[in-house]
Order: C-alpha cells, then structure tokens, then sequence
C-alpha cells in the first residue's frame, strides 16, 4: 500500500471525521467523493499531517505520517485546491524555489509540462484563469517524479480538453504498477473514466469504498416514472430526478424477473454519489 | 538549510514585487539623511525611518503567505514547521540588520560629506536604540501572527508590543528600586559605551524568546 487511512478519528464543535478506513494501493487511482462539507479535504489535511488527529493511524509507504524523512515527502506530490505560493510569483521563480525544496526537482520535465500546455512565463499566478493556475498545480506536483500524488480537486475548473490531458498523464503516471493516486473531485464524470477505486464520504462517515468495475457490476440504475415506481418495492434507494424516479438496484437479478418490462442501466458515479447521498429508502 | 534559503528566497520574490516602491522610498530617505546631515543632532531621523519602514518589512510576508494559504501548500512538500519558523526569524533578521548597516554606512558617509566630520558616537548609540526597539516590535508581533493570523491579529499585533514593553520598563524601574546605583550607571557615560553590547545581547534574547513561543504556537496549529 502507498497510503493507508486506519480508524481516522477528528471531532471538530460542528464536524467529525469518524472512524476513516481508506487504503490505496500501489499502481491504482482511489476516487475520494462526496458533497462539499462531508471530509474530504479534513481527510487530505490529515493525511498531509497539517491537523492533529484525535485516534487512528495514517502510513505512507508504510510508514506513520509523523515518523517520514525529506526523502519519503519528496515522493508525493500535492495539489491542493485553496493553496499554493503567493500569487504574485511566476513560473521561472516557482521553479528556482522548487529546487531548493526537492533534491530530485526535474527542471527540464517541469518546463516541458510548462510548454506543452502552453502557461505563459511573463504573467503572474494571480493573472492566470483558474484553469491555468490548476496546470501548474498540477505540473509542480509531478515535476519531481513522486510515487503517491494526493489530489484535492485537481480537474476543478479546467476545461475537457485540458482535463482529458491531464487524465491521461494520471494514468499514464499509475502504469508502472507502483504509483498511486489518491484524488477527490467534484467532476465525477474524470473518476468514471480514470479511478480504480470509489469512497464515498458523507457528514464525516465512509459511506462506500469499492473498486469501480465492482460497484458497476453490483449496482444499476432504474428510471421511470411515477406509476411505474408506486409498483415498485424492489430497489435501495429512489431519488425523484426531475420528472422521474431514479432507483438504484442492487438485486439486479430479482428486479429483472419482477419487472422484465423496466431496464436496468449500468450506473454512473454521479447518479450513484445521488441516490446514496440524497435517496430514499 | 537548502530549505530555509528557499523559504526566504520566497520572501525575497516578494519584495521584488515593490520593488519601485522600495526604491522611491530609499531614495526619499537618502535625501532626508543627507538634508539633516548638517545638523548633527538630527542626522540620525532618516536612519530611524529606514529601519522603521524596512526593518519591519519582514512582516509584510506574512500577509501574502495568509492570501495565498500557502502554509498548507509549503507543508505539504519537503518542508517542516520549524524551517519555516526559522526562516522568518532569519529573514526579519537579515533585513533589519541590513537595514542597519545601510543605515550606519550612510549617516557615516553624507555626515563626513556635509560636515568633513564623523558623526558623533551618541547617533549611532541612538541608532543601535532603535534597532533593538525595532527588533522588540518584530519579536512581539511574529507570535502574534502564528497565533492569530494577519488580519485577525492586527489588534493584538499592536496591543502585545505595548505590553512587552510596559512589562519590559516595569522590570528595569524595579531593578532601579532594588539596586539605586543602577539609575546613575544608566546615565553615566559608562553605560553609553555598552550600548553596542547591550543591544546585541538583548537583540539576541528577543529573537530567542519569540522563536520559541512562535515554534510552540505553530506546532500546535491545525491549518
């Protein structure tokens, strides 16, 4: 495993984190999603070391967060989305700061990214759009060759194409089997198409950690309408969508033989982050 | 140590962005220890100012480091919490004492321009004064700043500094009670000669005392 999250407790006056278990193992993208306010970035910050925690044990590269050297912290990278350096540096000055803080800092890697998606030099952080200003976030993060990237909201506000990109550099990154990438997004379109693995938190408590290919295996989701769903007993959660009923199925088998005329899709994060999230039971 | 040069190499770039505004400023101040260089008992006003205005710069970064968040970002790479605490500490230092030294160098040089004179030795005894009352302001009000944060601690950042130096002056009236002698050694011309010393001593002790408070403070802040 390249992070280990045990039995993570953190009581705040109005929020807890409760008993967090999330592991991540090495060559795999682990999906972290939820609504805002329900842990996720509690959660980062305390695999970051940046609050105390109250009970539990966190291991990167099986080893307690407290007791990692320089050497094992230059070995992650790091995105986060309300911080980075002051805003009025630029990418030359990120980069000469940079030097000084990773023996193992890839200058020639960091201006190829740099180039590549086309970051102007002569502007300012603060003068980037928000999409810019990710990139290079995101370009710091891997520019010293790390083995675990924590990603809090990387793809938030990047537009498709930048976001295919930068998706396609994550798996490209998790390909040699040893590195792993544990992100939390909003955009839960990027972890249909990239993450191995799903969590699910909501008001501090996991509420579903899965492999993907089985929670699509596991799961589907009905649509109909409101005849339909008053015949209906079979299903996990409804949640009322619109003009229509969205149901989640887990017995996917039973509810084919009980109602042959209605279709089981195969579900999306989204809709299944919905049902468990704002469904009924 | 790689890290700490970083982390004030950080600072640094931030006063880069003033650059014009610094170099207007030394300029005017130039003109003012130049303007009262030829009267001697004022040529030290603009020498005051500088280490004012420069020495406290230092405190300034702190603001952009709490627009940008960038604690949570700098922690999160190779970088722990005493370094960044040492770093402000060095940095505060450096630009102050440079600010000394620039100071000295020019009140010695316009003073000998206007006058063929040296200045006197009780400017630069008021300057080393001032300097060590600068470093007091900066030692208070780093805490502070771990503490509370830029904006929410702006009140505090002047209210603690009153204090220290209410308690600092209520300790020396107590020592002048306890030991009567020590009022004359104060204006005796002896004393004078140990200004130099006394400021580097208590220099050193302001700094010492307020790294510890802001390295227990930041340690036990959850960003």
């Amino acid at each position: 495993m390249n992070l280990e999250i045990n039995n993570l407790n953190k009581q705040y006056k109005n929020f807890s984190l409760n008993n967090i278990n999330i592991n991540v193992p090495k060559g795999k993208i682990v999906g972290f999603i939820g609504e805002n306010g329900s842990g996720k970035t509690t959660t980062i910050k305390a695999i970051l070391n940046l609050i105390k925690i109250d009970n539990g044990n966190i291991k990167i590269f099986n080893k307690n967060i407290n007791k990692l050297t320089k050497k094992d912290k230059e070995l992650i990278g790091v995105v986060l989305d309300d911080s980075f350096f002051s805003n009025i540096l630029k990418v030359d000055d990120i980069n000469n700061l940079m030097k000084h803080f990773y023996s193992n800092w890839d200058e020639s890697l960091y201006y190829e990214y740099i180039n590549e998606f086309k970051l102007p030099k002569n502007l300012s952080f603060k003068e980037y759009s928000s999409g810019m200003k990710m990139k290079l976030k995101v370009i710091c993060a891997i520019s010293h060759k790390p083995k675990l990237l924590i990603l809090d909201e990387p793809t938030n506000g990047l537009d498709p194409i930048f976001r295919y990109e930068i998706l396609n550099i994550f798996e490209k990154f998790v390909s040699n089997k040893e590195n792993s990438i544990f992100m939390s997004s909003h955009i839960t379109s990027d972890l249909d198409y990239v993450a191995d693995n799903i969590v699910l938190i909501n008001n501090g408590n996991i509420l579903l950690d899965m492999k993907k290919d089985e929670l699509f295996n596991k799961y589907g989701i009905v649509e109909c309408n409101i005849e339909d769903f008053k015949n209906i007993d079979t299903y996990t959660y409804n949640l009322k969508y619109k003009d229509i009923y969205l149901l989640l199925i887990e017995d996917k088998n039973t509810f084919k033989k009980k109602y042959p005329k209605l279709i089981i899709n195969k579900p999306t994060i989204e809709r299944l982050l919905l049902l468990f999230i704002k469904g009924e039971k | 140590m790689n890290i700490i040069k970083g982390l004030m190499l950080k600072d640094m770039l931030i006063f880069k962005f003033y650059k014009k505004n610094y170099i207007f400023s030394f300029i005017t101040f130039i003109i003012l220890i130049f303007i009262t260089s030829f009267y001697r008992n004022m040529i030290i006003t603009g020498t005051v100012l500088l280490l004012l205005m420069f020495g406290m710069n230092s405190i300034s970064t702190f603001s952009f480091d709490e627009n940008s968040d960038s604690n949570k970002y700098l922690l999160s790479l190779p970088i722990n919490r005493k370094e960044m605490v040492i770093s402000k500490y060095l940095f505060a230092f450096l630009t102050s004492f440079i600010t000394l030294i620039i100071g000295l160098f020019t009140t010695t040089l316009l003073t000998i321009l206007a006058t063929k004179e040296l200045p006197i030795i009780d400017n630069f005894n008021y300057i080393y004064i001032i300097f060590t009352a600068v470093t007091l302001l900066i030692c208070s009000d780093i805490p502070c700043i771990y503490k509370w944060g830029v904006e929410k601690g702006r009140m505090q950042s002047i209210i603690v500094p009153i204090f220290v130096i209410i308690i600092l002056g209520s300790i020396v009236l107590f020592l002048m009670l306890i030991f009567p002698n020590l009022y004359t050694f104060i204006t005796s011309n002896l004393f004078y000669k140990y200004i130099p010393l006394i400021a580097i001593i208590l220099n050193i002790i302001f700094y010492y005392i307020s790294y510890l408070i802001s390295c227990k403070i930041f340690n036990n802040t959850d960003l």
